[in-house]
């Protein structure tokens, strides 16, 4: 009986996760739209409620009601496949991440963690969901059955391959500082000095080039080049229509949104505020309010530098994007981890 | 629960093994791999073994496969076609060695009767990462570097069975940017039966391959 009760609250604690993330990441498209429009010296969409607050629901309801086209020489069942690939592999990652400390509700003596929940392997498992999310572009490239498909699904995976290399390489200095892959620990590991020990004051070098990685595993500008509009039309979503070319558009964003989630978890001090724990005193409810809004308000940061790089920089050529992967962030990756495996040897008690 | 989690997951890998050797397209082969992947991934969660599951996952389906997929994607391989005729005197070999592993399956398992492991009753953490990095720094540190030695031999012949390409003439013309080219199309003297291809990554480097100082002389476009 408690194991059913236990997959139950787990089953509703998934299904708000998942509902708050959707809308965070619905709002991040209309928020790109603004901030993109205000960069670009015009409005954006700003008829739909107001200042445009229902544009998303809009946009839900056009993809929806439009037509729905199959191309006839497609594969079928993999051209169907693709989609839903792409959108799980970047849901599936939600589970682990620590949203907050365990939150006690006021009057009642529950707590609840703020984390749907702890694996072992947390770490692991965020790279191992996300590299099946390259399938899903890759397959919907093939299936199409499109030059243009085609060449946008083979550069994304190239793309995503190279740079899966120095994204985990640029991980490796925060796994060696914490001495575990569970982000509920790393993220406690950073609440020293009145929360803000966070691991980027360490990992200054891992952090950019993660942060960089990120951005091309995500298929971002400037690192938009499976999707580049003057070359490939639209890259590996260019048959797709309606609800499925939704898919691929929510799995980018939600990918966004997971990227930014293990940047503050890693690198910004999770969920921890400064000060927050000395104003509130741990364990009470207004600590764990505070912290859950301190880390939603560092990912939407990393959302933020999302749009403001799309509006400022121009497209990587493709062969400058694979020197850059290789020769650039790879060593730089590499020499990371060196210099932080000396200071640990070195200083050992820090 | 737990047996019924196994008999899903095992199901799912032989099915998808079965797929893998019956399909004809070489790209659904390649996706009901990945499914026997999957399916080992979650047994050994089951096992107690995230880790091992993880790294699974991350090597196979993460970095193996796609590998796989993009070369079946690039050479446009055409469906398999049956072949008829050749080979005939192995279908009655596959016979007997089917029925040999067969035997040898059912003698291990009668000798398991005996003396029966229950996993809750081996090490609780075997395959935890805290574990396996102890045991693979400590105690079997020598075999862990010599794989990695392996592993760098490999990296190191790839790439220099990859680099293997001709030399450009002096007067080849070279499209920079394009990874590689038909010697035939750069250079009009060579024929079409021709298959050396001409390489370049950069302008710089097609300009230093040519000879020249710089390939793209900037007052000259205007």
């Amino acid at each position: 009986m408690d194991t059913a009760l236990d997959i139950g609250l787990k089953l509703v604690a998934i299904t708000v996760a998942f509902v708050v993330v959707l809308l965070i990441v619905a709002y991040t498209v209309l928020a790109e739209r603004r901030v993109l429009g205000f960069i670009q010296g015009r409005l954006g969409p700003n008829r739909v409620g107001y200042g445009g607050v229902l544009q998303p629901f809009a946009d839900l309801l056009k993809f929806i009601l439009k037509e729905d086209i199959v191309p006839d020489k497609s594969t079928r069942f993999i051209y169907f496949l693709a989609p839903v690939i792409a959108t799980m592999a970047a849901l599936m990652t939600m589970i682990v991440y620590p949203f907050g400390p365990e939150i006690r509700i006021p009057f009642t003596g529950i707590t609840i963690p703020l984390t749907i929940t702890r694996l072992d392997i947390g770490l692991l498992y965020v790279l191992g969901v996300t590299s099946v999310g390259v399938y899903g572009i890759m397959l919907a490239g093939w299936s199409s059955n499109n030059k243009y498909s085609l060449m946008g699904g083979l550069r994304s995976s190239a793309q995503m391959i190279s740079y899966e290399l120095a994204l985990g390489l640029s991980l490796i200095g925060v796994i060696m500082l914490a001495g575990t892959l569970d982000l509920g620990q790393i993220v406690e590991m950073q609440s020293g000095w009145h929360g803000t020990r966070w691991f980027i004051i360490f990992q200054p070098l891992g952090f950019i080039v993660y942060l960089t990685a990120a951005i091309a595993e995500t298929n971002r500008v400037p690192f938009d080049l499976p999707e580049a509009e003057t070359e490939l039309v639209a890259g590996f979503h260019t048959e797709y229509s309606a609800m499925k070319f939704a898919l691929f558009f929510l799995a980018e964003y939600i990918n966004m949104f997971t990227v930014s989630m293990l940047a503050t978890t890693l690198f910004l001090g999770g969920w921890n505020v400064p000060f927050a724990e000395d104003i509130f005193g741990r364990g009470t409810f207004l600590f764990g309010l505070v912290s859950a809004i301190g880390f939603l308000l560092k990912v939407v940061f990393f959302l933020f530098l999302y749009i403001w790089l799309r509006g400022t920089l121009p497209r990587f050529r493709f062969d400058q994007l694979m020197s850059f992967g290789w020769r650039i962030l790879l060593p730089l990756a590499l020499l990371s981890i060196f210099i932080t495996a000396t200071l640990i040897f070195l200083f050992p008690n820090l | 629960m737990l047996a019924l989690l196994f008999l899903l997951f095992a199901a799912l890998a032989v099915g998808c093994a079965l797929a893998m050797v019956a399909q004809r397209n070489p790209l659904y082969s390649a996706i009901s791999l990945i499914g026997v992947f999957v399916s080992l991934a979650c047994l050994y969660i089951m096992l107690a073994a995230p880790f091992i599951a993880a790294v699974q996952v991350i090597v196979y389906e993460g970095a193996i496969m796609p590998g796989v997929v993009f070369v079946i994607m690039l050479l446009n391989v055409e469906v398999e076609e049956r072949r008829t005729g050749r080979l005939k005197f192995l279908v009655p070999a596959a016979v007997v060695l089917a029925f040999v592993l067969f035997a040898e399956v059912a003698f291990i398992l009668a000798s398991m009767q005996e003396f029966y492991v229950t996993p809750a009753s081996a090490s609780a953490n075997v395959g935890v990462t805290h574990s396996i990095g102890t045991a693979l720094f400590t105690q079997y540190l020598l075999p862990f570097e010599i794989t990695s030695i392996l592993l760098l031999m490999a990296i190191v012949g790839a790439m220099t069975l990859a680099r293997r390409g001709g030399l450009l003439s002096p007067n080849a013309r070279v499209i920079p940017g394009a990874q590689q080219l038909p010697l035939s199309i750069v250079d009009a003297s060579v024929g079409i039966e021709d298959t050396r291809a001409v390489e370049t990554d950069t302008t710089d480097e097609a300009a230093r391959l040519l000879g020249y100082e710089r390939l793209r002389d900037e007052s000259e476009r205007e």
